[in-house]
């Protein structure tokens, strides 16, 4: 599975190579999710079906998840269960991944992992692609009862009582955003953000010293070093991670969650797009 | 505002196609954007290679003027560059091909949706827009520079 069993939760990591023994599994779903949104459509792991972070997990109308009967819509149309599992991976290092495997998780679907290294990994180790587009039988996924909204989700008011009570908040971009000298990610344009810096208190950890060049994830050993021997934090720590709109965050939370074994990690999906325009947000710049 | 007849072909054709179609028509574009690339023994008035922070990757805009004051470009996008950006370079390459500089500066970008779709068009894809606005500044970089000469 895992190339390193010391992560707590080793089991949510799977390799390239597992994938490609494991995907013709029924009761496996290879999920790919990205951030360039016609990549699938050019060449994706066989069997794999496409799930994109607007499309089919946000709200159209309003800022928000889709509710539990899309959800349970969308896990049926591609052959879903509560019992399957469902394996995400994706361009920029896993970025898109992870936020759809967090929104499985809001929904209570508990059978998830990552494929180590994602998407560049598969193509830079020589393995196929194809362009085939998989037609699973329908399934009647139930609709869940709850969103786990309280349990790893965190809103503005939620933040701002953090940072009143000086309680850890991570925030994952880049050290220019978290500074306030610029008000958008290097290599991408301004995606309307008023105000630059940081939420008060907020420490900077960018999302990319957790992973090696090749978009694996750092070792467990590495991962304490940073998060617990240079942060400070501790599994136990009632934790809160944001970057511009929740992709990046969710890729630290899924690091504290499972490599790390922090049980209480919530991300902030609003982040700094909300944040940086909210009338009366506090700003901190350094 | 009217496009230029190529363009305007390629939005006619692709505002009418049902949006599977669409997708799958922009993913054939990207797959020929390394055909826009500089060929062997090709030579340029002006080569302008950059990554910048509008875009993901390197992004090489090789432009020719011909006699006629006709422009011509080729384009080399690093691995990086996002599938819709790959379509675009393709369509534009195509679309404004022998443009004078001056019809070249009155293309105006309003036609992206209509070619990419509302669906597609959106936060994270805005790179889309990137190439057109390079095609027209290395443009006028060529002209500023025959004004000097």
């Amino acid at each position: 599975m895992s190339s390193d069993s010391n992560y707590v939760h080793p089991e949510v990591l799977v390799s390239t190579e597992w994938v490609a023994e494991h995907y013709k599994d029924p009761s496996i779903r290879i999920i790919e999710s990205n951030e360039d949104i016609l990549l699938y459509d050019t060449g994706h792991v066989p069997g794999a079906v496409h799930i994109d972070w607007r499309r089919d997990l946000q709200d159209q109308l309003v800022r928000d998840y889709i509710q539990p009967s899309d959800f349970a819509a969308l896990c049926s149309r591609h052959g879903i269960t509560p019992e399957t599992t469902c394996v995400f991976y994706g361009d920029k290092s896993n970025w898109w991944s992870c936020y759809a495997l967090w929104v499985f998780r809001l929904f209570g679907h508990t059978k998830v992992k990552i494929m180590d290294g994602g998407r560049d990994l598969w193509i830079s180790q020589g393995r196929p692609l194809t362009r085939e587009v998989p037609n699973f039988s329908t399934s009647n996924y139930p609709v869940p009862t709850k969103r786990l909204d309280q349990e790893i989700r965190a809103f503005f008011e939620d933040t701002l009582k953090h940072s009143q009570q000086k309680l850890p908040l991570v925030d994952v971009r880049s050290p220019g955003e978290f500074s306030g000298e610029v008000t958008h990610m290097p290599d991408y344009p301004q995606e309307g953000v008023l105000r630059g810096g940081h939420v008060p208190g907020a420490r900077g950890v960018p999302w990319k010293r957790a992973v090696n060049e090749d978009a694996t994830f750092k070792s467990a050993a590495e991962l304490r070093k940073i998060y617990q021997e240079e942060l400070g934090l501790k599994p136990s720590d009632n934790v809160i991670a944001y970057c511009r709109i929740g992709e990046r965050s969710s890729h630290t939370w899924f690091v504290l969650t499972y490599l790390l074994g922090f049980s209480n990690v919530r991300n902030y999906d609003g982040s700094w797009t909300e944040w940086g325009n909210r009338v009366g947000a506090p700003i901190e710049r350094t | 505002m009217s496009y230029p007849k190529k363009l305007a072909e390629i939005i006619s054709l692709m505002e009418g196609l049902p949006e599977m179609e669409r997708r799958e028509t922009l993913v054939s574009y990207a797959d020929q954007a390394r055909k826009q690339e500089p060929r062997e023994g090709e030579a340029f008035d002006l080569e302008d290679i950059r990554k910048d922070e509008e875009c993901t990757d390197s992004v090489g805009v090789f432009l020719k003027v011909d006699e006629a004051g006709g422009c011509h470009f080729r384009i080399k996008l690093g691995p990086q560059v996002q599938t819709l950006t790959r379509a675009m370079t393709t369509i534009l390459c195509k679309g404004l091909n022998g443009l004078t500089l001056e019809e070249l500066q009155a293309v105006p970008q309003d036609f992206v949706p209509k070619i990419v779709g509302a669906e597609l068009v959106r936060i994270r894809s805005h790179t889309v827009y990137y190439i057109l606005t390079r095609m027209k500044s290395a443009a006028m970089v060529w002209k500023k520079r025959q004004v000097r000469e």
